[in-house]
């Protein structure tokens, strides 16, 4: 979205609207002291009232300590479509501001695993092209940082602390591998429940607090021929994973997760197969729509929209598809999934997005670095959640969400900040390890295999690849 | 002598470049592939790491998942290709006779044909959705919703329903050219069957079928080597899922190389394809000639 649209968009907004917005962003303004470990966000300042006239961004693009001394293109190589547009008006305004001769070249794939055989085809030949790299946290960053593929931003830190804190520390920690932080956020965003509030409202049903409400909200829909939550199992590899991440992130075994993805604790420890027991509970709850291995994100946007659904679990990132999906006067609210543990808290999958990293061939790196800091820096993070209506990479101040909220119209958006500081960590970084769990968590979907056989499975692959050549965080 | 080796040199001129283009894009690939087979390499360097003999075939054979990706692909080209070639062969007939909008019709069977792969799988992927999807409303319409199904989400059926969504994108090729097939019989030799008494049935089994049996062995051929490189379709639909009941060959190769960073088990996979692929070219080509042979006899 150009910033010409995100104009557009701000007409459409009543004073009033706007005050109505901002009011629901003012609890997004827990001030906590930053996450705790396995936690991606932090606290957001509270959103002040609109005042007359025209915000603008209140942070600044700061210059570069670096510029291009000719006409100079750097290429981007990014897998997903919707950031682009951002993404160039980041650059044209840096490019206009700063540095006239330094230009961004984006290439974005149809998807991750296109731009993940384009950018390893590459590296193998030793190319400088492409300069800036989108890598997705977990095994692909650690494929790229322990090839050498990449350079770290250990000195762009040390030259900028101010840009290092700008960012979520935990955020940062999911990124650090063998001591070195190699890649930086442009977003974080969260997992969560999408509701129709129409149907809840109509059945006079509240927003579950614990697993034993949702169960009951299941009971009271499906007793009313209406499908309770439509999850997209079949969307891709992660999808099979979210119920079991859900689970750990509610009984803070997370942090034991990473230890056993790092081979240093066995998968079949009570607690972790406790993980997969409830992945096989809620399979069988009747929550779910039909068949969720043969459900895309697309036909569970369907069901959510056309009311044959009351409930949709799924990404922050895919806001924008659910809401282009909805009729006008759909009522849309979010909920973090309920507490899946008696007296547990409610556990928010979070992570950071896309993130960016430098080739190590390239022929400009301090510029890619420079062309980093700005679509991620203080001016950049507010550009780009602006246009996305994304979670920022890290906090931001209550004048620019204030600012954002001008040409977002998404009522969600503050809702989305609120739940950041209670996220937990979705992230696996050994690919056998990545690719035992999808498979066993479909084979328990599936009845095929017993969780505690699944988990069996998992720590063999585990066993069977020793000791990690990497460490994380 | 002097004038057969100009004779030669002169061929091998004209030849050259195709050679060169050969030798650059096939050979030299699939020389590369039987190398990097034999070594550990994880992708990301610029050259292959350490010799490992025929470790990595060694690890396949002891990989569940590879003898159920090569099952699978031996399933898909043994269910897909009898039923290309045969609905194909029967619809080539019927439109082969004088029928109205026959055109028409032509047109239709091989709309398919032509349509983008991404298109027919997200079609299909909406006909295949267990809640709302067009398969299981027709059977909830028609008294069969006992036969509703997740037909992609369940192990048991995700393979058959990509095999359908092949079948159907594909049998109009195997139609066109079996249609022209039908059109080049000689037409003194059907007609002579007729006069002799021939009734339909006696002409499509007696006359038409062993005339037509080198189009149909050549389109038998075609569907199964395209059933054994099927990548394309599986990945979108299913990304061989789930629990690997679509994983083929082909997907099994792209997983290895590219999530798992196994490019030596992954090259391994490649060879054994494409050895797999020319044996099935060569017995072809060898069924195809004695049988020219005994008739020439």
């Amino acid at each position: 979205m150009t910033k010409a649209s995100g104009q557009r968009q701000t007409r459409g907004i009543s004073r009033r609207r706007m005050l109505q917005l901002l009011s629901a962003a003012a609890p997004a303004v827990l001030l906590r002291p930053r996450g705790a470990a396995a936690q991606i966000g932090g606290a957001q300042p509270t959103a002040k009232p609109a005042p007359a006239g025209e915000l603008k961004n209140p942070a600044e693009l700061t210059g570069p300590k670096v510029k291009a001394s000719s006409p100079t293109t750097l290429s981007f190589w990014q897998y997903v479509g919707f950031h682009v547009d951002v993404q160039k008006f980041i650059a044209e305004e840096y490019k206009r501001r700063h540095d006239p001769n330094l230009s961004l070249e984006i290439t974005a794939y149809p998807g991750l695993n296109e731009q993940r055989v384009g950018v390893k085809s590459a590296l193998a030949a030793q190319s400088p092209t492409p300069d800036i790299i989108a890598v997705e946290p977990g095994a692909y960053a650690v494929d790229v940082s322990t090839s050498g593929s990449v350079l770290d931003f250990t000195k762009v830190f040390a030259e900028d602390p101010e840009y290092k804190r700008g960012f979520w520390p935990n955020a940062l920690e999911l990124l650090t591998i063998n001591g070195k932080i190699w890649s930086v956020p442009a977003v974080t965003n969260t997992v969560i429940v999408y509701y129709n509030r129409g149907i809840f409202k109509q059945h006079g049903l509240e927003v579950p607090e614990t697993l034993d409400d949702l169960k009951k909200i299941g009971a009271t829909l499906n007793g009313k021929g209406v499908i309770p939550v439509a999850y997209p199992a079949g969307q891709d590899r992660n999808f099979p994973l979210f119920p079991y991440y859900t689970y750990l992130g509610g009984t803070r075994a997370d942090k034991l997760m990473r230890e056993a993805d790092l081979g240093l604790k066995p998968w079949t420890s009570p607690e972790l197969v406790a993980g997969a027991e409830f992945v096989d509970m809620m399979a069988r709850s009747g929550l779910y729509a039909k068949g969720p291995l043969g459900v895309k994100e697309q036909d569970a946007i369907q069901l959510l929209a056309t009311g044959k659904s009351a409930m949709f679990w799924g990404g922050q990132w895919m806001r924008r598809s659910i809401r282009a999906a909805l009729p006008p006067g759909f009522d849309l609210g979010l909920f973090p999934f309920p507490a899946v543990a008696a007296g547990g808290h409610k556990p928010v999958l979070s992570s950071v997005g896309i993130t960016l990293t430098v080739n190590a061939r390239s022929k400009h790196p301090d510029l890619a670095f420079e062309m980093i800091k700005a679509i991620t820096g203080a001016w950049g993070k507010i550009e780009y959640t602006r246009n996305l209506g994304l979670s920022p990479n890290g906090p931001i101040s209550a004048e620019a969400i204030a600012y954002q909220m001008q040409s977002l119209k998404d009522p969600l958006y503050p809702e989305f900040l609120k739940l950041q500081p209670t996220g937990t960590t979705r992230v696996i970084f050994t690919p056998s390890i990545e690719e035992a769990m999808t498979q066993g968590m479909q084979a328990i979907i599936t009845g095929q295999k017993t969780p505690k056989a699944v988990m069996e499975s998992v720590e063999a692959v585990s066993q069977k690849l020793g000791a990690r050549k990497f460490r994380t965080g | 002598m002097r004038h057969r080796w100009r004779r030669h040199a002169t061929g091998l001129a004209f030849t050259a470049p195709a050679l060169v283009i050969l030798a650059a894009f096939l050979l030299y690939p699939i020389g590369y592939s039987l190398w990097l087979s034999l070594h550990e390499w994880d992708g990301y360097t610029p050259r292959w790491g350490a010799f490992v003999g025929l470790e990595n075939y060694r690890t396949l054979a002891g990989d569940e998942v590879f003898w159920k990706a090569t099952l699978n692909s031996i399933v898909f080209v043994v269910v897909r290709t009898p039923l290309e070639v045969a609905v194909g062969f029967l619809l080539a007939i019927l439109l082969n006779r004088r029928l109205a909008a026959r055109s028409l019709l032509r047109t239709l069977f091989f709309v398919p044909v032509v349509m983008s792969l991404i298109v027919v799988t997200l079609i299909f992927q909406r006909v295949y959705e267990p809640n709302t999807g067009l398969l299981n409303t027709l059977l909830h319409g028609i008294g069969l919703g006992a036969w509703a199904h997740a037909w992609l989400g369940d192990p048991v059926t995700a393979l058959p329903a990509v095999i359908a969504v092949s079948v159907w994108k594909n049998v109009g090729f195997s139609l066109v050219i079996l249609l022209a097939g039908l059109q080049s019989l000689p037409q003194d030799v059907l007609d002579a069957a007729r006069v002799d008494g021939a009734g339909a049935w006696q002409l499509i089994l007696r006359v038409i079928t062993p005339l037509m049996r080198p189009i149909l062995a050549l389109t038998a051929l075609l569907s199964i080597i395209g059933g054994l490189k099927v990548f394309d379709l599986i990945f979108i639909m299913t990304r061989g899922g789930p629990t690997y009941s679509t994983e083929v060959l082909a997907t099994m190769l792209y997983r290895e190389a590219f999530e798992q960073n196994h490019m030596g088990v992954a090259s391994a996979i490649a060879v054994i394809l494409v050895t797999l692929v020319l044996s099935i070219a060569r017995l072809q080509a060898l069924v195809l000639r004695e049988s020219k042979e005994a008739g020439a006899a």
